[in-house]
């Protein structure tokens, strides 16, 4: 039976495996993560996100990283100078990528990338849109706002304080990935309030 | 770094969480639909021969004693398992009686690829054929005996006598 107790370790082995397989490639992996984790196993988090938005996703990723016994912080806000709410995870003990450093598993070339390919394609289709980083060594962050919120990801410490994930000790700036927010639709309103 | 213990590998928390139960559906699902019949197949019999190694490693080396240990201590890891581990003459037998997965797929009326309960015998033969032995299934949809047995001794796999997954009382969860 395949089980759920060194389940990271198998996942991980999957990605390696769509990569290899006959018929296999970085575009079969890609479309695994959208349409077997997006949209068919974590629809209970699809539907919750578009459902209760910010408030959906305090819910959703406080069942789940209590269950994974995560290391994390939560932080909702709004910004001060236009209301607009944001919601944020950092994190400083990944359970998923921590399993695999404490058990020597490294079957694919970037575990890290699964978060962002399940989860961006679940928060654009409810209207969000994230900035992320992960350094591969168990920490990560994501601030998450509504697609057309012109603001620009926070500086370190500005919306998370002292639990910013950039400001750990651990935090290894020099191996980490960036995903920026696309911003194209906040640019494209900007754009039609200046020309109206 | 390996552990030392039953398993082959450690984890922070006594039991895994229950809901990655959904990837491992979902993954199924995805890989029929993209490789067929056959790559999922080959995907099932991959994981036990690779990821499995560990494994597989240590019922080579350690025997049916080895294949029992591994079992008990897999099942107890498991969310909401109940399976009896039994050491007979010649075998080991897996009596599960409650199976975890289909379990808390049904509970949460997921659809369940009606070859779900394929991936015990694909998976677990592949990895048993490396140390010697084979693995055999009977029944399935929640409940099932699984055998493990010098491969010499062993019969065919008649996929007949594997169920395939039903649908809940209320017609979700249904296989697709």
């Amino acid at each position: 039976m395949i089980g759920v107790y060194d389940f990271c370790g198998h996942y991980d082995w999957t990605f390696a495996w769509l990569l290899r397989c006959e018929g296999g490639g970085p575009a079969l992996l890609r479309d695994y993560w959208e349409q077997a984790i997006s949209r068919d196993s974590q629809r209970h988090a699809r539907d919750l996100i578009a459902a209760g938005g910010f408030d959906g996703m305090a819910r959703y990723w406080g069942h789940t990283l209590r269950e994974e016994a995560a290391g994390y912080t939560a932080t909702a806000g709004a910004d001060p100078g236009t209301g607009r709410r944001f919601f944020r995870l950092d994190m400083y003990d990944c359970p998923s990528r921590g399993f695999l450093l404490r058990n020597g598993l490294e079957f694919s070339p970037d575990y890290c990338d699964h978060c962002i390919g399940w989860i961006g394609p679940v928060l654009a289709d409810a209207g969000f849109g994230v900035d992320h980083e992960h350094d591969h060594g168990g920490c990560c962050w994501w601030e998450i706002r509504e697609a057309d919120d012109p603001a620009a990801q926070s500086a370190p410490g500005e919306t998370a304080g002292a639990d910013d994930a950039r400001l750990l000790p651990d935090w290894d700036a020099a191996s980490r990935h960036h995903f920026a927010r696309e911003r194209r639709a906040a640019q494209q309103q900007r754009k039609e309030e200046r020309q109206a | 770094m390996k552990a030392e213990g039953p398993l082959p590998y450690r984890d922070a928390k006594p039991v895994g969480a229950a809901d990655f139960y959904f990837v491992i559906q979902a993954t199924f699902a995805f890989v029929q639909a993209r490789l067929g019949e056959d790559g999922l197949r080959r995907y099932w019999a991959a994981h036990g021969r690779e990821y499995m190694r560990p494994v597989w490693e240590r019922w080579r080396d350690g025997g049916l004693p080895a294949v029992a240990t591994y079992w008990r201590a897999f099942f107890a890891a498991e969310p909401g398992a109940d399976v009896e581990v039994r050491e007979e003459e010649g075998r080991v037998v897996l009596e599960v009686k409650r199976c975890p997965a289909l379990a808390h797929l049904k509970a949460h009326r997921r659809e369940i690829l009606p070859v779900f309960c394929q991936h015990c015998y694909f998976v677990s033969d592949a990895a048993a054929e490396r140390a010697g032995l084979a693995a055999r299934v009977c029944g399935g949809d929640g409940a099932c005996v699984q055998t493990f047995l010098p491969r010499a001794d062993a019969p065919p796999q008649d996929l007949a006598r594997i169920a395939t997954v039903s649908a809940t009382e209320d017609g979700e969860g249904a296989a697709r």
